[in-house]
């Protein structure tokens, strides 16, 4: 894909990801705003495709958009059953307006950034057999990353499994009946 | 490889990342709260896998993967959190929350 075809492709995906995630935040039951989420998740995941990250799109398909969305519809199903919408009574109907103009200053702020920063180095890029897209011609997408992440970032990978025994356990010391 | 100046990719991050920072704070459900911090990682992510693509290095994905995990870690965490407060309060607004002992 090249040309029209990806710059087309790139505007929809931008449209509909921000709509869909205008959506998490709009809706007023939690159930639209996860499954919005999950569609905000999945547009991701093309934007991913479409810089070439194929590892990545499809990880976050299955632990985000799967994972980790059925355990937020579990619980915000299990949590449903509160007749009164949190939403309803707002104790602090000044703060939507604050919000609001703190979100366009922020969103001005780091558009002007990005647009106006210093362009990125022409040295910072990676070269030789270093070239990520060396790697991927040769040896594939998926060997290039785990080269990548079992060369140079092997002990980040080992405490990875750490964080995650943590959180289990704190799950089931939090889950367990006091 | 790609014709799409790396800037466009990047300001639909801060994009999303607003909206997040929004939905932080004008929501006071804490599940949805909690949605926009993982629409805030995202839009994180966004950025890391461009700047990975546009550097031509894998780091960016690697960061993006750790981030993916920890994101895991914390929702776990977090939702067990939530569930737990709801056993002893019987209701989930964040402005009615404002004791650390339950």
């Amino acid at each position: 894909m090249s040309g029209p075809a990806l710059i087309i492709s790139f505007f929809v995906l931008a449209v509909a990801s921000v709509a869909s995630a205008l959506g998490v935040i709009l809706f007023r039951n939690a159930v639209y705003s996860a499954l919005s989420l999950i569609l905000t998740l999945l547009f991701l995941a093309m934007f991913y495709l479409q810089l070439g990250a194929m590892f990545i799109a499809i990880v976050q398909i299955l632990i985000y958009a799967g994972a980790i969305m059925v355990l937020f519809l579990f619980v915000v199903t299990m949590l449903a059953a509160d007749p009164r919408d949190p939403d309803l009574q707002d104790r602090l109907p000044w703060q939507r307006g604050v919000a609001a103009v703190l979100g366009l200053v922020l969103v001005g702020a780091l558009s002007y950034l990005l647009l106006s920063g210093t362009p990125l180095n022409e040295a910072a890029r990676a070269h030789g057999s270093e070239a990520l897209s060396q790697v991927v011609a040769q040896q594939g997408n998926i060997q290039a990353f785990g080269q990548a992440l079992f060369h140079g970032f092997s002990f980040a990978f080992e405490v990875t499994s750490l964080v995650i025994v943590v959180a289990i356990l704190g799950a089931l010391v939090l889950g367990r009946k006091a | 490889m790609t014709t799409i100046p790396v800037s466009w990719y990047l300001i639909v991050s801060a994009l999303l990342f607003t909206i997040g920072t929004i939905g932080v704070l004008v929501r006071r459900n804490p599940l949805i709260i909690f949605m926009s911090i993982e629409l805030m990682l995202n839009a994180v992510n966004l950025a890391f896998v461009t700047l990975s693509s546009y550097l031509d290095s894998a780091d960016g994905q690697i960061f993006v993967f750790i981030v993916l995990t920890v994101a895991a870690a914390e929702v776990v965490v977090g939702l067990a959190i939530i569930v737990s407060i709801f056993r002893t309060r019987r209701n989930i607004d964040v402005d009615e929350m404002n004791l650390l002992r339950g």
